[in-house]
């Protein structure tokens, strides 16, 4: 255990995980901070960079960057009313409001102070849950792998804000862009129509660039810019931050719990964590009324709830490479690329790269609090940049990361189809996330599939002949059904509250 | 870009319905009774009934109604459409990186891209001050960073980079 940890210790020690982590995170804070650029887009644009590091520092630049985009995403939010990331949305609202009362060091410092606990909370979490999970998951056959992870895709479709219907087509759409080349059972060119570039399938990251930061650029086409950043003046950031953490410390802790569920959840991520979170605050609250007019009390558990969610996302991704959100499912490609399989003998055989993982998420959480304010308080200027500078250079970005992956024009192809898919699925009602997860976990899925019905030679029954199988295999049904349900439920209640009134 | 629920419906009903056949038609592993078939007929057969579901409106009531149109950055919906072209504009970003990817060999990538940025700033308003210089320098930030630094083989084309 200490040996590890003084291994891990030795693995991020090196100058090119330390300028790298460094580099990452401003870049993050940059990127989250621009209304329009999502913490996901930070992260997919940053996969192509990775490929040249070591894998220690490939690993760090998405952790870091990650966790700053979230943050930073608050900063516009507040001084603007606008959102830097979806995953701000939630109380883009209250914070707004509280800089209108005169309170923006309040609602920024917050943001900062409560991110950074949360962060905090979710690699304690990825700590303490994943050794565990690791030990049951060495003893999973193909059956319980097939049920997880047709668990984690249900899991999917049930939190998207969007139909259940659409969400289930769209994780379809996903599973069907795995079926792409000859990487199947039978090692025949399937789907590829007689085109060797389809060979070797769709790559998961040109999909993910194109559905994040293409898709986004043609949104911008058709959308006004935002207003500038009005200049001000701020007073202390952490002030009155710890008398904070003292009066709203059950709220505090009960985001961060939410936050690691909602995280853990496949599908789910940052923004699912600050709605459920900010709600939940709103109804146990001692003074709801209080929401909306510039009350900290939400800001505080949404704000620590959806930093808690990053950690926590990478718990299912790394035991079993189910990504626990989108951020995740760019993550797990990295993994892939750098050789750190995602799977429970991870954290046996490369005991000291998890360990490493820990550091570099506690190390990013600590230096958000001085890059965070740093942040804040040049923000100003950075917005200042108008959107018709900034994506000519995402577009740019686009086109030399996805050719980079594979040193391949296919890549570029790739981008602008997925950017062409994205933008239509996201404008009719299709959730995007839903169709990434089926790409990222197609391949597994069928395997695991096509293995248990070999193995199970026709019989239905060893699905569910083995404990763990049958409960997971229940949960998968039950998710299954639940949409199906609500929707009955909701057909019949009108009926008997039209019943009860006429009465 | 909103198209009525029955169209994308049907749309999907088609797509499973080839990815069915397409695999149904896939040749068996012989001696195997699962092969590289299964997986394409049950994702096509599924797709095409979430496809029928959706045509019949089924789970409609569960979208909320300002959710349809998510814009990342919180904006309110874009100003009414100036005329039918203008929906077109959001085509221009895959349209810029398909002449990326037939362009980039023969003039370069120092060329190509200038002229991907110098139409996507224009596009989204910027006045020539700011597009111009922005097409002359990005292009080489990009390929100092990716090309020089990350050894992207970026193609030279007409005009090397000077490193």
């Amino acid at each position: 255990m200490l040996k590890t940890l003084i291994d891990a210790f030795a693995l991020i020690s090196t100058w090119e995980v330390i300028i790298s982590m460094f580099a990452a995170s401003v870049y993050g804070l940059v990127i989250g901070s621009l209304p329009g650029l999502s913490a996901t887009m930070a992260t997919a644009l940053l996969v192509p960079v990775t490929f040249y590091l070591s894998p220690i520092a490939a690993i760090a630049t998405i952790v870091a960057a990650s966790s700053m985009a979230i943050f930073s995403g608050d900063i516009p939010g507040a001084l603007l009313r606008i959102p830097g990331t979806p995953a701000s949305a939630a109380y883009a609202d209250e914070a707004y409001a509280m800089t209108r009362k005169g309170q923006a060091e309040l609602a920024l410092g917050a943001g900062v102070w409560f991110s950074a606990v949360g962060g905090i909370a979710g690699v304690l979490s990825l700590m303490i849950l994943a050794p565990p999970l690791a030990e049951i998951a060495l003893s999973f056959s193909t059956f319980e792998y097939f049920w997880l992870a047709l668990l984690g895709l249900m899991c999917a479709t049930l939190v998207a804000r969007s139909s259940p219907v659409k969400a289930i087509a769209g994780m379809f759409i996903g599973l069907l862009v795995a079926c792409i080349g000859i990487e199947n059972p039978g090692g025949i060119p399937r789907f590829t129509f007689g085109l060797t570039d389809l060979f070797g399938g769709i790559e998961p990251i040109p999909a993910l660039v194109g559905v994040f930061a293409v898709a986004q650029v043609m949104r911008a086409m058709l959308t006004p810019e935002p207003p500038p950043l009005p200049r001000r003046k701020f007073g202390s950031i952490m002030a009155g931050q710890w008398r904070l953490t003292k009066l709203y410390h059950w709220q505090m802790t009960r985001g961060n719990i939410v936050g690691i569920i909602i995280g853990v959840l496949p599908g789910a991520g940052a923004d699912m964590a600050a709605w459920v979170s900010y709600a939940t605050s709103k109804r146990f609250s001692k003074e709801p009324e209080k929401f909306g007019t510039g009350h900290v009390e939400g800001l505080v558990e949404a704000g620590a709830s959806n930093n808690a969610s990053i950690a926590s996302g990478w718990v299912p991704s790394l035991l079993f490479g189910i990504p626990g959100d989108t951020i995740a499912a760019i993550a797990i490609g990295v993994l892939y690329m750098k050789g750190l399989n995602p799977g429970p003998t991870l954290f046996t055989e490369k005991a000291s790269s998890m360990y490493a993982i820990y550091l570099m998420f506690i190390i990013a959480n600590i230096m958000m609090i001085p890059l965070g304010i740093a942040m804040i308080r040049v923000a100003a200027y950075i917005l200042l940049a108008p959107r018709s500078a900034i994506m000519p250079i995402i577009m740019l970005c686009c086109a030399v990361g996805s050719f980079a992956i594979g040193n391949n024009m296919f890549g570029v192809v790739t981008v602008a189809a997925f950017g062409v898919i994205g933008y239509v699925m996201e404008a009719n009602g299709y959730p995007v996330a839903a169709m990434v997860l089926g790409i990222v976990m197609g391949t597994m899925v069928e395997q695991a599939f096509v293995t248990s019905l070999i193995k199970s030679d026709g019989s239905i029954l060893p699905f569910f002949e083995r404990p763990v199988a049958a409960i997971l295999a229940a949960m998968a049904i039950g998710a299954l059904l639940w949409p199906v349900m609500v929707w009955i439920w909701r057909k019949v209640k009108p009926v008997q509250t039209a019943a009860a009134t006429s009465r | 870009m909103r198209l009525p629920d029955s169209v994308t419906g049907s749309f999907l009903v088609v797509l499973g319905a080839a990815a069915a056949y397409g695999g149904y038609i896939l040749p068996p592993v012989p001696g195997q009774p699962v092969g590289p078939n299964v997986f394409p007929l049950v994702i096509g057969c599924g797709l095409a009934l979430c496809g029928l579901a959706i045509v019949f409106g089924i789970g409609h009531s569960f979208e909320e109604e300002e959710e349809l149109v998510p814009f990342e950055d919180g904006q309110a919906a874009a100003p009414p459409p100036q005329s039918r072209l203008y929906g077109l504009r959001a085509l221009l970003p895959p349209a810029l990186l398909l002449f990326y990817v037939v362009a980039a060999d023969r003039l370069g990538f120092i060329i190509t891209a200038a002229i991907m940025v110098y139409v996507t700033s224009t596009a989204l308003g910027a006045k020539w001050k700011l597009a111009l210089p922005l097409a002359a320098l990005s292009p080489f930030a990009i390929h100092l960073i990716f090309g020089k630094l990350l050894r992207v083989p970026l193609p030279a084309g007409l005009l090397p980079a000077p490193w």
